[in-house]
């Protein structure tokens, strides 16, 4: 039990109550989009359809069902996204090398996301517009700042020296963030030929469709946090063993700060 | 100021005397344009080049800029200036700045040799209808960007295993909004026609607003950059 406190995480059984929160929450978004929340209307039919038994002119987007896992997801990814920002200003204020763990990882967990909008996005992109990929505003800023988030990672592996890698890397993370939202504003401000309606309900939504949403929204959060949290776990036990294994190997374990560090309080009977 | 003068004086100088970054910056230009004439060879004569000049401007300045920056840095490191600079008193914003302003004034000297190049290579045919001073105000604007960000990424990838590769990585990415800004407002410049004004006016807002933001982050963040 000591342990966790030498290592700063918090107790696994809130990482097992966010972990079952977050699958519930996440599988509730899933069936309330499909079995509660209203299809909505889409693109005119060419006249007029019988669609389900019943005669519509416009065409009911069984699609934009996507909504539900998409925009949780790619919202997320800019929530996620933040925290690489964020933890490299601590660690360039603190030099505290926890912090540059936890950009690290903060940034795995966005290329996660930032994976899973792109997949989903690409399905509607396919169905909707009839190509897998369109040079929209939106596509393209987002293509950018998946891009960005890749050359982190390219930047961190060409770096030997662990704290010139921590600077560098959150020299990056900082600006590739300031980037993100300025490649998103930029796109309008620049007329464009194409330049499709993404999100078609005009209004509010509705209480049925918002629910799910927020569902989703809170269930992938709190399974981001969740992967944040192991994998945070996993690193800095990863880092105790190095120590470890570098003070065995030196002849003289007094010398290794490191290790003494991470060891457990010394009982006063030892020296 | 005067650490300034000095460090911009010392780049100059190395400029002059071994004329390798202006040299090898635009040879590589010339041959980028030498490759856009393959690009463009199959393209027909309806095919009006003028509507993608801008864009092709903006890639030969990327690419050549990129082999720039990585060489103003290289030098540095190798012959041991860029510590010899840190052991110095002088401030480290002041370094970040004088290291800017000389890639910006390569930068901008290779991009007046090559527009009259790349007009009278691929702008022969057709009468000009654009309006000139766009042209070199938005290349201004976006060589500033360029240089500004540039100088704080390269200083970050001399110091790391692949140079050259990491660099790219990490501008080309970095750089989309402002060459999109750019190819716009220089497309205005070229193009002319409806709304050209308002185009480039919007285009050149954008610009400022991502040289602004960027340079105050590159600035800002220098220190810790030179430190690690």
């Amino acid at each position: 039990m000591a342990d966790k406190k030498v290592l700063g995480l918090s107790k696994d059984s809130w990482i097992y109550t966010f972990l079952g929160l977050g699958f519930v929450l996440t599988t509730l978004d899933f069936l309330m989009a499909f079995l509660v929340s209203p299809l909505v209307l889409g693109a005119k039919v060419s006249g007029v359809r019988v669609i389900g038994g019943a005669i519509v002119q416009n065409q009911l987007l069984f699609s934009q069902k996507i909504f539900y896992f998409h925009v949780p997801v790619a919202l997320g990814s800019f929530l996620v996204f933040f925290f690489t920002a964020f933890y490299g200003v601590r660690f360039l204020m603190t030099k505290d090398k926890i912090y540059d763990t936890k950009a690290k990882i903060a940034t795995e967990v966005t290329l996660l996301f930032v994976v899973l909008t792109l997949i989903t996005g690409d399905l509607w992109t396919r169905f909707e517009w009839g190509q897998w990929w369109v040079w929209e505003p939106r596509l393209t800023t987002y293509f950018i700042m998946t891009l960005l988030v890749i050359a982190y990672f390219v930047l961190r592996n060409s770096i030997e020296d662990e704290e010139r890698r921590a600077t560098y890397a959150s020299v990056f993370g900082i600006v590739a963030f300031l980037d993100a939202p300025i490649s998103f504003a930029i796109t309008r401000m620049i007329p464009s030929s194409v330049h499709p309606v993404v999100l078609r309900s005009g209004g509010g939504l509705l209480p049925t469709q918002l629910i799910p949403f927020l569902l989703g929204l809170f269930g992938m959060l709190m399974i981001a946090w969740v992967i944040y949290q192991v994998r945070l776990k996993e690193e800095m036990l990863r880092e105790r063993v190095e120590a470890v294994k570098a003070a065995l190997e030196d002849d003289s374990p007094t010398d290794a700060p490191t290790f003494t560090s991470f060891a457990k309080p010394e009982t006063p009977g030892q020296s | 100021m005067r650490q300034f003068k000095a460090i911009l004086r010392k780049d100059i100088v190395m400029e002059l005397r071994t004329k390798e970054m202006v040299t090898s910056m635009g040879i590589y230009a010339m041959l980028t344009l030498v490759i856009y004439q393959v690009a463009l060879s199959q393209s027909g004569a309806a095919f009006d080049p003028r509507r993608i000049a801008a864009g092709l401007l903006w890639l030969a300045f990327v690419f050549t800029s990129m082999l720039g920056l990585n060489r103003s840095f290289v030098h540095e490191k190798d012959q041991g200036c860029l510590e010899a600079l840190l052991l110095s008193p002088v401030d480290r914003p002041v370094i970040f700045l004088a290291k800017a302003i000389g890639n910006l004034l390569f930068l901008v000297i290779v991009e007046i040799i090559m527009i009259p190049f790349f007009s009278f290579l691929f702008l022969q045919q057709g009468s000009y209808q654009g309006e000139f001073w766009m042209i070199p105000l938005s290349l201004l604007g976006g060589s500033i960007g360029i240089a500004g960000v540039g100088t704080m990424l390269a200083t970050m990838s001399v110091n790391t295993k692949g140079k050259d590769f990491v660099l790219a990585v990490l501008f080309i990415p970095l750089m989309y909004p402002l060459l999109l800004a750019c190819v716009s407002a220089t497309t205005a410049g070229v193009l002319g026609g409806d709304g050209h004004i308002q185009q480039f006016w919007t285009g050149m807002a954008a610009i400022g607003a991502y040289d602004a933001i960027m340079i105050a982050a590159a600035w800002a963040l220098y220190e810790f950059i030179l430190g690690a």
